[in-house]
């Protein structure tokens, strides 16, 4: 096992623009070594990093099965500002991967509800492509598979902030697929929903006590499809959340990313909704 | 474990056979301030006493002829084993490569030399945090492997000293690689692992005697029955889980300066950043090449930016922060490492310049 403490050096195969602020990096590792021994679940991150300027937490958005290694960064911060000044060809440090990633395990003769607000598709897309990839093995294989079709439901700003919004359409021969945008742009014909991602919920069916569901986006947003969910009859025990802290050494020795007792870098970032319930409604824990 | 007695005198002889493997760190006056450095037999500060309050630290030299008679000071291991500034590794950029190496130091192992028991808890702790994490710390690992713990059972608390309320003291009890006791007239030494014996083996030792263990047992209870703070921690972590939202900590924010004192003094605080510290000479030609290190630095969970991401701060008021820290040292930890997160050296009483009191601020929270 290579040191993950140490970052390795990638390069930058292709880039592309997602929407105004947001970007897909695919990723290359140089040294073979660690390329081969290098391996991930959906929803595990990697520390980035610009020598002379810092590292940041940014999701893998592939999946294990797909042929890039893809990280979609927002434009926020010191470091994703000069990540954005990159070219293809260009090489930056890599660390991870870390944290706990989505409980795929948790999917198996469940349905799966996937619900994200914003960039929180980003580690979601890794599951989606994940499921995509399996269930089509899965059909040579066994043609009475009783799981019924996984759901997506996805809220943005407005349809331009719509992330892989080329890619939905592949997405629906797996997966039921609902997009929702706070504000629908007066100049673009958009025909999916305007409004809030709760009230999406109640707009798609599926059987409460065998789902499980996989949620990310941001904190307020988290904690209204929680009680959406549960309302709905959801069990908390299959509802996963996804929290966002400041994630400074990503391997639980900086205390940054505290969230309440857990450290959300090596016991998260994916959270059993039941195993923080007490923490999840206290302001600035 | 092996027991000997030695006579008082003959502690020089420890420090002269620990010389020669290792760097001697123990207790020595500076600027009328117990801390811990380099030092030799003849700087331990026999015969002086801390006189220690809520935001109170005086020395004084009026405890008699005992050799251990002072208590604690602000320095703890901590400063040896995750120092305040240490180098990650180097790196260069250009634009062809990018290199990170391990900066390896080869250096002498220290033998820290009167440890007492609540650090020594303390250091378990830490060897959990960065020894048993996903990644091992190796820079953790390089300072701790062949370092040598030659603990001191306490003969007095201090006045702050709580430690008996939090599991962690006043006597050792594991973790250590030599033990002393005090007594009337000589020092019962203990050994806990075969280094320590290794140790021990090189003294010259008298008879022991049944009455001496007799007051070697008592010296450790004595202490006990003389601590003046307590904490009633049975009924931690839920305590704290149960009051997240008192009002308590809205007051304690009026009186908190946020100084940061507490998580610097503290043995179990570990937080800390990192950094590039770039160097001027390795920005060369237009940028295009750069080296430096990356550090990391302690900090403290009072910075305002601690938990900042972009867009936002998950701690923006000062309440959020000093409940961060005190959830974390007397709950969060139980759950995190299955220890205390609070071992009981009152340091971060003694310590803050507001003089507020952990023990008295867990009282105020078991009242609604």
């Amino acid at each position: 096992m290579y040191d993950k403490s140490l970052p390795f050096e990638a390069t930058i195969k292709w880039i592309k623009k997602e929407s105004r602020d947001t970007i897909t990096y695919s990723l290359g590792i140089n040294n073979k070594e660690i390329h081969s021994a290098y391996s991930f679940r959906p929803g595990q991150f990697n520390m980035l990093y610009i020598p002379g300027i810092g590292e940041s937490p940014i999701s893998i958005s592939s999946s294990p099965s797909d042929h890039d290694l893809t990280h979609t960064v927002r434009i926020a911060g010191d470091v994703t500002t000069a990540i954005s000044k990159l070219n293809e060809g260009d090489i930056l440090g890599i660390r991870g991967p870390m944290g706990n990633g989505w409980p795929i395990e948790e999917i198996e003769d469940r349905n799966l509800i996937i619900i994200a607000g914003g960039l929180g598709i980003a580690p979601l897309r890794s599951v989606i492509r994940h499921m995509r990839a399996t269930s089509k093995k899965s059909k040579t294989g066994s043609q009475d598979s009783t799981c019924g079709k996984g759901i997506i439901l996805y809220g943005a700003k407005s349809p331009k902030d719509i992330l892989f919004r080329d890619e939905f359409p592949g997405y629906r021969d797996t997966f039921e697929v609902q997009l929702t945008v706070d504000k629908a742009d007066p100049e673009e014909y958009w025909r999916g929903e305007v409004g809030l991602i709760t009230e999406l919920i109640n707009k798609v069916s599926f059987n409460p006590l065998t789902t499980v569901a996989f949620v990310c986006g941001p904190e307020v947003m988290m904690q209204a499809v929680t009680k959406e969910l549960l309302l709905r009859g959801v069990p908390g025990e299959k509802i996963f959340i996804t929290m966002e802290r400041n994630m400074n050494c990503g391997i639980g020795i900086c205390g940054h990313c505290f969230f309440g007792p857990k450290f959300t870098c090596k016991d998260g970032p994916v959270f059993r909704y039941t195993d923080i319930e007490e923490f999840f409604s206290i302001k600035e824990l | 474990m092996d027991t000997i007695k030695i006579k008082k005198t003959s502690l020089k002889s420890i420090f002269d056979v620990i010389s020669k493997s290792h760097r001697i760190i123990g207790p020595k006056i500076e600027n009328d301030v117990l801390i811990l450095t380099e030092a030799g037999f003849e700087d331990i500060p026999s015969g002086y006493k801390e006189l220690q309050k809520p935001g109170q630290y005086r020395m004084t030299k009026d405890a008699g002829d005992e050799i251990f008679s002072f208590s604690l000071g602000p320095d703890s291991f901590k400063r040896f084993f995750h120092p305040p500034l240490k180098e990650l590794f180097g790196f260069k950029k250009t634009t062809k490569a990018i290199s990170a190496n391990r900066i390896l130091k080869k250096e002498m192992p220290i033998a820290l030399i009167g440890v007492r028991a609540c650090d020594i808890s303390a250091i378990k702790l830490y060897d959990r945090i960065f020894l048993e994490g996903p990644v091992k710390d190796s820079i953790y690992d390089s300072l701790r492997k062949d370092a040598l713990i030659i603990g001191v059972n306490c003969l007095r608390p201090g006045d702050n000293c709580f430690c008996s309320s939090m599991g962690a003291g006043p006597q050792i009890k594991d973790n250590f690689d030599i033990a002393v006791t005090e007594l009337k007239d000589g020092l019962i030494i203990e050994t806990g692992s075969a280094a320590g014996k290794k140790i021990m083996e090189e003294l010259p030792f008298e008879k022991i005697t049944e009455a001496d263990m007799r007051e070697k047992e008592a010296v450790s209870e004595n202490c006990k029955r003389l601590i003046k703070k307590s904490v009633r921690s049975e009924e931690l972590p839920w305590l704290i889980y149960k009051n997240l939202e008192h009002p308590r900590w809205s007051d304690i924010a009026r009186r908190d300066l946020e100084c940061g004192n507490c998580t610097q003094v503290c043995p179990t605080c570990f937080c800390n950043s990192t950094y590039d510290y770039m160097q001027l000479s390795g920005v060369v030609n237009k940028s295009s090449e750069i080296s430096g290190v990356r550090v990391m630095k302690w900090d403290s969970c009072f910075s305002k930016n601690f938990a900042r991401v972009h867009g936002g701060n998950f701690r923006p008021s000062r309440r959020a922060r000093f409940r961060q820290w005190m959830s974390h040292k007397l709950a969060y930890t139980f759950e995190q490492f299955g220890l205390t997160g609070c071992v009981g050296c009152g340091r971060c009483i003694t310590w803050c310049p507001a003089g507020i009191d952990i023990t008295q601020e867990l009282e105020a929270l078991r009242k609604q």
